[in-house]
C-alpha cells in the first residue's frame, strides 16, 4: 500500500463489507476462528469487518479519533487471518487488504498524536527522538565461511525482541556447520517491518530508502532472513514505496536449512527421541505462504516426531506478540495462553516456532520451569546437528 | 415513539449487567457506532442508528431476561445474526447479536432435521453434517452467514425447488418472556419433525418477520439425505423463456432435486476466485448484459440429479431430451470446467460438498438487487423487463447479475436480479431504489408479481392491517425492531 494513501481512498472498498463474518473464521470445513480478538470478545466490532465500519463511521464522522480509536487500532494481532479468508476486500481498487487499512487506521490516529501507551507509545517516543528504531547488529561470521565475494548474503535484523540475539548466535553455528561461503548484510537500522505495521510512516520512508541504497548493491545475490516480519516486508512492501526497488532473491532461514540437508551439507545427530509441534508464524506462513520447508527441516532431524496442532498452516493461530493496544484487556497474553493450550493438547514435548516475536510472547505465559520448551527452529536444529 | 433517555439507558444497562452478566453487555462508544449501521453492512444509502447497548446473550435465558428488561422500560430492542440483514436499528435501542449462541443442538438423520441456535452458520451446519450422510440448502451468502438469518427472510437456497423454506420448527421468545414453539416439539418430547401440529402454522408469522413479532432462539431446520449417485447437468439456453419451459418440463416429471437457471454474467462471476477477477471480471464489466460472447448461452440451467446411479443416469438423458425440446445445448461436466472453470468450481462446492463457494461472494461485495416472486409465464416477461430496466443504468453497475428458478415444484418462480454500483457513488445508488420502487409498482400491477421483500406497508393494504393487530397482541409496547424492517419507521 503506498504510505500516501488516505482513509478516504479505501472508503469504497470498505463499504464493501457485507459484515458476514468471513474475516475471523478459517477455511471449511474446520471453520476454526482464526482472528486473536475476535477468538477474545465474540462481536462484529472485534473484526475485521469492525474495523472496516469503524473507518466508515470515522470518515461519515459519526465518531472522532481519540485514545480508544488508537487503542482499538493497535488492538489488533496483525495476523493477516482476516485477508487469507475475505477476498472481498483486496479484489477492488485500491487493492488493500484489511490489515492495510487498519495500519492505515494506525498511521492517522499516530498522526493525531494518540498512540497507546505501553511498548507503542516507548517505541514511537525512540522514533520521534532518534528517528530509527532499530540496533543494527551485524552476525559474528567465522572468517573460514565469511565472504564479500559469496551468493548468499544473510539478511542481520535489528533486535527488537529478547530471543533473536540467542537465534542470531545459533543461525551463525548452523552457518559455519554447512560451510559454506557467506556474506552479511547489516541494516541501516530498521528494515521499516516494524515502523509499517505501527503506523510511525513518517519515519519509515527515510529508513527504507537508506536500508535499499545499501541493498541494491547486493540484488543478485540470494538474501537468506532469519525474521519472517523482515523478509515480508521488504519482500512485499518494498516494491510500494521505493519507486527504484527491483526485486531480489529471497528465502527464509527455514528453507536455507532445507536445502542444506537436502544436499547434505548438514546432517542430524543421533539424538533422543522428541516429539515437537510446529508453530506456523503469522508472516512466514500467511505472510510469505512458508509452510513446507521448517516441516521438511523438522523431518530432517532423527528422532524427531512433528504432531500438529489444530489449527496449523493458514489456518494457524497467532501468538499475540504484536498486540500492542489496550482496547481489549490481556489480549495479548491470553492469545498466546490459547496457543499453549493447543500446544499441549498434542501431547508435544517441544513448542517449536521460526519467529523471535512468536518465542517471546509464548515464553512470557510459560511457567518458568516450562519456558525451555518454546524453541526457535534455528536453535533447536543446531542443537541436533 | 421516543427515543429512549439517557437515564433510562443507564437503568437498562445496569439491570442487565447485573441479570446476564457485564462481560455480556456493553456500550463503549467504539461498538456502537460498529452496530450503528447493520442493515447490509455499513451502507451510507441507510440512516445511521447508533443504539445504546449490544448484548451478546450465551443462554436462551439470557434473551429471556434481556427481553422482559427491555419490556418493562419499554426499550426497543432488535435481533441480529451476521451477515447482511433485512431491518433496520433503532436510535438509543438495544441490538441483541445471538452470534455466540452457535450450538448445533441436534442432528435427526432419522426424519430429517437438524435443531441449531440462531449463531450456527451455513459453515458449522455443513461441517457439522459431513459424514452423517445428510445435507442442508446452501444458501446464497457467503458460508459463515447465519443459517437462520438467511432463512427467516425465506431466503432462497439450495434445495428450494421442492421447498418453499428450510424452516420446520421455530422457539420463540416474546417480550413479556414467555417462550413457546412453533411446531412438533411444543408437545413435551416430542421432536422437530412436523411444521404443522393441530393449530395453525406460527413459524410463518415469523418467517419474514424480521424480528418484529418474537425473537428466535431454536430453529429446527430440513437437512437432507445425501444420495448413492449425484451430478449436475449443466444445459445451455439463448433465452430465458426456454429456459424456464425447460425447468418446468424437468420439475413436472420430477427430475432434479434442484435446479437453477443463471444469466450468463452471473455464472461467470460469482464463483470467480481472487485470480480470476484480474482475468473474467474485466470483460465482464465492459460486456452489455443482452449480448454474450459467440458460442456463451445468455442462461445457463444447473440441474441437481440424484438418487440410485441407475436412476441418475436416466435423468441425464432425460435433461438432454427435454433441453432439446426447448432449444437448449447439453454442456458435459469436461467442457464447463474447459469453459467456465470457476464455475464448475462453485457447483462442485454446492452440490459435491454442500457448501459455499468460498469465492469473492458475488463478485463485487455491496449490491442493489431486486426480488420478486410469480407465475411462471409471468415470469417470462418480467426478465425482458427487468434486463431492459437494468440495461439503462449502463455498463456502470456491471455484472448485472440474476438467477431464477422454481419454489414449490414451480408454483411459483424467483427472479432475483442485482448489479454492482460504486458504494460510495450514493447518487447513482439513490436513483437505482427509486427505478426499483418505480419496477416493484409496474411488476405487481403489470406482470403479478409479488415482492419476496417487504416493499412499504402502504402497499399491503388489509395484510398489514391484521400483521399490526397480531404485533399488538404480541408486543404491546412495540419495542421488537422499531424501525424499518417488517413495518416503516416505528409505525403500529
Amino acid at each position: 500500500m503506498k504510505l500516501a494513501t488516505t482513509l478516504k481512498d479505501v472508503q469504497a472498498t470498505a463499504s464493501r463489507c457485507l459484515r458476514d463474518a468471513r474475516c475471523t473464521y478459517g477455511s471449511w470445513p474446520e471453520n476454526h476462528i482464526l482472528c486473536p480478538i475476535y477468538w477474545h470478545e465474540p462481536s462484529f466490532t472485534f473484526s475485521g469487518g469492525g474495523y472496516l465500519f469503524l473507518v466508515l463511521a470515522l470518515l461519515d464522522k459519526k465518531i472522532d479519533f481519540n485514545q480508544s480509536t488508537a487503542d482499538f487500532a493497535f488492538s489488533c494481532a496483525s495476523c493477516m487471518a482476516c485477508d487469507s479468508n475475505c477476498n472481498l476486500i483486496r479484489c477492488h481498487a485500491p487493492y488493500v487488504g484489511i490489515l492495510d487499512i487498519i495500519r492505515l487506521l494506525r498511521g492517522e490516529a499516530v498522526k493525531r498524536g494518540f498512540v497507546p501507551e505501553g511498548t507503542a507509545k516507548k517505541m514511537y517516543d525512540k522514533v520521534k527522538k532518534t528517528g530509527d528504531y532499530g540496533q543494527a547488529s551485524s552476525l559474528k561470521l567465522p572468517d573460514k565461511i565469511s565472504s564479500d565475494k559469496a551468493d548468499t548474503v544473510v539478511f542481520a535484523e535489528c533486535a527488537h525482541t529478547k530471543a533473536q540475539k540467542d537465534i542470531s548466535e545459533a543461525a551463525v553455528r548452523l552457518l559455519e556447520k554447512i560451510g559454506s561461503p557467506v556474506s552479511q548484510f547489516a541494516e541501516k537500522g530498521c528494515c521499516g517491518s516494524t515502523l509499517y505495521d505501527f503506523g510511525f510512516w513518517e519515519q519509515l520512508e527515510p529508513l527504507a530508502k537508506a536500508n535499499w541504497e545499501k541493498m541494491k548493491g547486493l540484488k543478485d545475490k540470494n538474501f537468506v532472513f532469519i525474521n519472517p516480519h523482515c523478509q515480508e516486508f521488504v519482500v512485499k512492501r518494498y516494491p510500494e514505496i521505493l519507486p527504484d526497488y527491483s526485486s531480489i532473491n529471497n528465502q527464509h532461514f527455514s528453507q536455507f536449512l532445507a536445502d542444506a540437508f537436502k544436499s547434505g551439507k548438514l546432517k542430524s545427530q543421533k539424538a533422543d527421541k522428541v516429539k515437537v509441534s510446529y508453530h506456523d508464524p503469522c508472516y512466514l506462513g500467511r505472510g510469505l505462504k512458508i509452510y513446507d520447508a521448517p516441516r521438511e527441516v523438522l523431518s530432517s532431524l532423527d528422532g524427531v516426531e512433528l504432531v500438529e496442532m489444530q489449527r496449523n498452516r493458514e489456518n494457524s493461530f497467532c501468538c499475540g506478540a504484536r498486540v500492542l493496544g489496550n482496547y481489549v484487556p490481556n489480549l495479548s497474553k491470553d492469545t498466546a495462553r490459547e496457543r499453549i493450550k493447543e500446544f499441549k493438547a498434542t501431547g508435544a514435548d517441544l513448542l517449536i516456532t521460526a519467529c523471535a516475536y512468536c518465542k517471546d510472547n509464548f515464553q512470557k505465559v510459560m511457567p518458568g520451569k516450562d519456558k525451555t520448551k518454546v524453541k526457535d527452529l534455528i536453535e533447536f536444529v543446531d542443537g541436533r546437528t | 415513539m421516543a427515543k429512549p433517555n439517557r437515564d433510562g439507558r443507564k437503568t437498562v444497562c445496569r439491570e442487565l449487567r447485573e441479570s446476564i452478566g457485564a462481560e455480556k453487555v456493553r456500550d463503549d462508544e467504539i461498538t456502537l457506532v460498529t452496530y450503528g449501521r447493520v442493515r447490509h453492512g455499513f451502507d451510507f444509502m441507510w440512516p445511521f442508528r447508533k443504539p445504546s447497548l449490544v448484548v451478546f446473550p450465551e443462554t436462551r435465558e439470557d434473551v429471556v431476561e434481556t427481553l422482559k428488561i427491555a419490556n418493562r422500560y419499554k426499550f426497543p430492542i432488535t435481533s441480529v445474526g451476521t451477515a447482511p440483514i433485512m431491518l433496520g436499528t433503532t436510535e438509543g435501542g438495544i441490538i441483541l447479536d445471538q452470534r455466540r449462541r452457535d450450538r448445533v443442538m441436534e442432528i435427526n438423520t432419522d426424519s430429517g432435521y437438524a435443531v441449531i441456535e440462531p449463531g450456527v452458520s451455513f459453515d458449522k451446519l455443513t461441517s457439522a453434517l459431513r459424514g452423517t450422510g445428510f445435507k442442508c440448502s446452501v444458501g446464497t451468502m457467503p458460508g459463515p452467514g447465519t443459517i437462520l438469518g438467511q432463512a427467516l427472510g425465506r431466503g432462497s437456497q439450495s434445495f428450494t425447488t421442492r421447498y418453499l423454506n428450510v424452516i420446520l420448527d421455530l422457539e420463540v421468545v416474546l417480550p413479556n418472556g414467555t417462550v413457546f414453539s412453533t411446531g412438533s416439539s411444543h408437545f413435551d418430547n416430542v421432536g422437530s419433525h412436523l411444521r404443522y401440529g393441530p393449530y395453525p402454522d406460527l413459524a410463518g408469522l415469523y418467517t419474514c418477520g424480521y424480528g418484529a413479532m418474537g425473537v428466535i432462539t431454536k430453529a429446527a431446520i430440513r437437512i437432507h439425505p445425501v444420495n448413492e449417485a449425484s451430478k449436475i447437468h449443466f444445459a445451455g439456453f439463448n433465452n430465458y423463456s426456454d429456459a424456464i419451459d425447460y425447468v418446468k418440463d424437468l420439475i413436472n416429471n420430477n427430475i432434479p432435486e434442484h435446479t437453477f437457471i443463471w444469466n450468463w454474467h452471473m455464472y461467470l462471476t460469482w464463483p470467480l476466485a481472487p485470480s480470476d477477477m484480474e482475468t473474467v471480471m474485466p470483460q465482464i464489466l465492459e460486456s452489455e448484459i443482452k449480448k454474450p460472447p459467440e458460442g456463451t448461452p445468455y442462461n445457463m440451467v444447473s440441474s441437481l440429479l440424484s438418487g440410485y446411479k441407475e436412476q441418475v443416469e436416466v435423468y441425464e438423458n432425460i435433461c438432454a431430451k427435454v433441453a432439446q425440446k426447448y432449444h437448449g445445448r447439453v454442456f458435459s461436466e469436461e467442457e464447463m470446467e474447459k469453459r467456465f472453470p470457476a464455475t464448475m468450481a462453485g457447483f462442485r462446492q454446492q452440490y459435491g460438498d454442500f457448501h459455499y463457494r468460498e469465492s469473492v461472494h458475488w463478485s463485487k461485495g455491496r449490491f442493489v438487487g431486486w426480488y420478486v416472486f410469480a407465475e411462471p409465464k409471468d415470469m417470462k416477461e418480467i426478465e425482458k423487463f427487468a434486463v431492459n430496466e437494468f440495461e439503462k443504468f449502463g455498463k456502470t453497475i456491471n455484472p448485472v447479475n440474476y438467477y431464477s428458478h422454481p419454489f414449490d415444484f414451480g408454483r411459483s418462480i424467483l427472479l432475483r436480479i442485482s448489479g454492482f454500483p460504486d458504494p460510495s457513488d450514493t447518487e447513482l445508488r439513490g436513483k437505482i431504489a427509486k427505478k426499483f420502487n418505480e419496477m416493484y409498482d409496474v411488476a405487481l400491477k403489470k406482470y403479478r408479481a409479488v415482492p419476496i421483500r417487504p416493499i412499504g406497508s402502504k402497499r399491503a393494504g388489509t395484510y398489514m392491517v391484521v400483521l399490526r393487530s397480531i404485533k399488538k397482541a404480541l408486543d404491546p409496547n412495540n419495542i421488537l425492531n422499531r424501525d424499518s424492517g417488517l413495518f416503516e419507521e416505528g409505525e403500529l
